[in-house]
């Protein structure tokens, strides 16, 4: 289990910088590790969560060519968070996964620019919202859907036995 | 269990913080990220190809999905052009044949009707072909039926809309005929295996010899003189019997008569002369 979240975590991160890039739109790509997180986090807890956060950050970031840490320090925080959120909201439902991912991704982008600040990023807050963070936070949606749509039809395929 | 969780989170945002504070104080990370660095960029290199290769593997399909697509278009094209081709080849085909047609009207010195063919019979028993003119159009029966080339046959039945034609190959056909250059007389035949003959009396028909045109006799008044009805292909010469029979080669091609001319008027005029005929 532990070498397939590794594997997870370390080929989504190689992904999001070689793969998911064409799968951009309008120059906004899905953040396929903090997907990843938040599913990891959703299912494992907030440690889990938030070490595999903070793995996915820090390799976005070394692929990514900033600053390190931004990212690691983000993706982590926002991997604990959603971990924390299990068993205190009702978080099985990809109803409340999908829009708590969305919200998520608004989050984390909010931290990231505000950590940002203390190194003199040039950028205002409204643009960045306006088109980078949630557009990508839509994005990350529709993505999230997929992927817990996926998620949920292996698990039921699972005990049925199909698998 | 909460102070471990927590440690573990303080822990996580030490070590980003720390980071980010030995870059910033100009020490960079060091080796450390550039070992990461070594390490991911074969990965990343490795599935950009993999990436392409799909990409590659993905165009070509929808390539050859969008040629074959392409090329059942254009084949669809290229057969509606041949059948445009093949309808213009034809229209200009028959402009000419009617325009034929056309000319030998002006020039004959009898009323004629245009007809076209609608059906014919050719099994063998009888040899006749069906036009669209009938007893509407003023046909009777016995009325003459040619093309450009020369005489077809006669009307045998007349319907309302539309006429039987006797062809001259037809088994029970006769017309009286002559030779055009020795002036044998004599009868054209239509035989049973779809072939024209002449029959002349043999002492009559010393000189008849191959590529001689036989003309209708204008003899009962049926058909006009002159009109040709074929060329001499052979002699079958009997010995000493009372009449000698030529192949003829008929001047019309039947299975291919497409219009023609029915001769509703009359005339006594040697008509020989307004008719092509080659060879």
């Amino acid at each position: 289990m532990r070498f397939l979240l590794l594997l997870s975590t370390v080929g989504g991160s190689v992904a999001q910088s070689s793969v998911v890039p064409t799968l951009s739109i309008g120059g906004i790509a899905p953040d396929v590790p903090l997907i990843l997180t938040v599913l990891v986090a959703l299912r494992r807890g907030p440690e889990v969560g938030c070490v595999v956060g903070f793995f996915a950050g820090f390799l976005q970031d070394v692929a990514g060519g900033g600053l390190i840490g931004v990212q690691a320090l983000t993706k982590a925080l926002a991997g604990f968070a959603m971990g924390l959120l299990v068993g205190r909201f009702w978080v099985a439902s990809p109803l409340v996964q999908v829009p708590g991912l969305v919200l998520l991704t608004v989050a984390e982008g909010l931290t990231r620019f505000f950590l940002l600040q203390f190194f003199h990023y040039p950028v205002s807050l409204g643009g960045l919202m306006m088109h980078v963070v949630l557009p990508q936070a839509l994005y990350n949606g529709f993505v999230g859907a997929a992927c817990v749509l996926f998620a949920e039809g292996v698990e039921a395929a699972r005990k049925h036995g199909w698998v | 269990m909460r102070s471990r969780r927590y440690g573990l989170l303080v822990s996580v945002l030490l070590a980003s913080l720390l980071l980010l504070t030995v870059q910033t104080r100009g020490g960079g990370t060091g080796g450390a990220s550039d070992v990461v660095a070594a390490l991911m960029t074969p990965v990343q290199g490795l599935l950009v190809k993999i990436h392409r290769g799909a990409v590659g593997i993905w165009t070509t399909y929808t390539d050859w999905k969008g040629v074959r697509s392409e090329n059942a278009v254009l084949r669809a094209e290229a057969e509606g052009l041949r059948v445009q081709g093949l309808q213009r080849a034809e229209t200009e085909q028959e402009n000419v044949r009617l325009r034929r047609l056309l000319d030998l009207r002006e020039r004959l010195p009898l009323s004629a009707l245009a007809g076209e063919v609608v059906g014919r019979e050719s099994g063998g028993w009888v040899r006749a072909i069906t036009v669209n003119r009938g007893r509407g159009s003023g046909v009777a029966q016995q009325t003459p039926v040619i093309v450009p080339e020369g005489l077809v046959g006669r009307v045998v039945q007349v319907r309302p809309g539309a006429s039987v034609v006797q062809l001259i190959n037809d088994p029970a056909s006769t017309v009286g005929a002559i030779v055009q250059r020795t002036r044998t007389p004599g009868l054209v035949e239509g035989d049973a295996g779809g072939g024209v003959r002449f029959k002349f009396m043999a002492r009559d028909g010393a000189q008849v010899a191959p590529g001689d045109l036989i003309v209708t006799s204008g003899l009962g008044s049926l058909f006009p003189k002159g009109l040709p009805v074929g060329r001499v292909v052979a002699i079958e010469d009997k010995g000493s019997a009372l009449f000698h029979f030529a192949v003829v080669a008929p001047a019309a091609d039947f299975p291919r008569v497409e219009e023609v001319l029915l001769l509703t008027g009359q005339t006594t005029q040697d008509i020989a002369a307004l008719f092509r005929v080659d060879g």
